[in-house]
């Protein structure tokens, strides 16, 4: 199965709503860490378990660190070519 | 910005605090345990004592003034009429919580001291208050719910004057905790964080070199991670004796995560993990 861009887009979103920390304006350029959804070492821990238990991968069990949206999609993308 | 999660110091603190004094005792901080058999008000009694001789609070001033201290997240403002009673000084308590300020005023009232124990709704790492005001700036177990340490130390170390002191206990972390383990151990984290909220510890050394390189100088930094072990069983039994009060006020959820949350942290003492420490640093002339 592929994971499509969209599909990243919506898991993440629905994480950082879910913990109230979707920004105003958030883009896949907006930081997931200072000045923009502040996420902290436990939330993104968190979103690293998202990611796996929906997408049944996640960059940052892979030993990486993306730090925007465009970063995750980019793991999944060389996943997937 | 984000619009916040309720494990903010401040939101955190309105929703607990009442539960609090349940289960943590009326002080709602960690206890000293000298031989380790003491009743719990005996034991936070002991802590707040040994920061009350770090910060030379029974010496006085030089000119006999009454000493005036900061003191940063003051809780229930318990400790503020404590000092005040026993040591004479004036104290200016300030925490982000209006439900902290609430209750420390009408604890300081009713202890007739209005005039001399004030509280203020302010944030640490932000005071506003004047250069050089206070002899003793204070902070009992606040510090790790403020994200911006460098901006508490900077603060307390700017509002103490010449010959002053910062005087600060709080849990200690001893040792990075990589990411892997984070998330392994996300559901021990997320209850500790949704017991007692969004909380960060730093090392001992931390806070010596922060406020070294403020240029102060330190005259206290003492690891009291064994002492303060026997807190755990005393929170326990006052979960287990006021049970039915506590769920009123948090819930049973919030009964769970606080018992769990005790485990916990116990474990994490033992393994070496996380501990409890003390540092003074002072202002020189």
């Amino acid at each position: 199965m592929t994971t499509t861009p969209a599909d990243v887009e919506s898991t993440v979103k629905d994480f950082l709503t879910s913990i109230d920390k979707l920004p105003e304006g958030f883009t896949a350029d907006t930081s997931l860490y200072a000045d923009g959804a502040e996420l902290d070492s436990l939330e993104t821990a968190e979103l690293s378990a998202t990611l796996e238990d929906v997408l049944g991968s996640d960059p940052y069990s892979a030993g990486e660190m993306p730090e925007t949206l465009a970063q995750i999609q980019a793991f999944y993308a060389a996943a997937s070519a | 910005m984000t619009s916040g999660t309720g494990y903010e110091p401040a939101a955190h603190y309105d929703r607990v605090t009442e539960a609090w004094g349940l289960l943590l005792g009326d002080e709602l901080h960690y206890g000293v345990f000298d031989h380790g058999d003491e009743a719990l008000d005996v034991a936070t009694a002991a802590l707040t004592e040994r920061m009350v001789q770090a910060a030379r609070l029974p010496d006085g001033s030089a000119d006999g003034r009454p000493l005036r201290v900061l003191d940063i997240g003051c809780g229930s403002g318990a400790p503020a009429c404590a000092m005040s009673e026993a040591h004479g000084v004036e104290v200016v308590g300030i925490t982000t919580s209006a439900v902290g300020v609430e209750t420390a005023l009408a604890r300081a009232a009713a202890r007739g001291l209005a005039g001399t124990v004030t509280f203020e709704q302010r944030d640490g790492t932000a005071n506003g208050l004047p250069d050089a005001s206070f002899d003793v700036a204070w902070a009992l177990e606040s510090a790790h719910l403020m994200r911006d340490r460098p901006a508490l130390l900077a603060e307390a170390a700017r509002v103490v004057r010449p010959g002053g002191r910062v005087v600060l206990c709080d849990l200690l972390r001893f040792r990075d905790i990589p990411f892997a383990e984070v998330r392994e151990r996300r559901d021990d984290f997320a209850t500790l964080r949704a017991a007692f909220g969004d909380a960060h510890f730093a090392s001992l050394d931390y806070y010596a070199t922060g406020l070294t390189d403020l240029g102060l100088e330190v005259e206290v930094a003492d690891d009291l991670t064994q002492a303060t072990l026997p807190t755990f069983d005393r929170w326990r039994a006052n979960a287990e004796t006021h049970h039915d009060a506590v769920v009123a006020l948090i819930g049973e959820d919030g009964h769970r995560d606080f018992v769990r949350s005790c485990d916990i942290l116990e474990a994490f003492w033992r393994d070496g993990t996380f501990g409890y420490g003390i540092v003074a640093a002072r202002r020189p002339h």
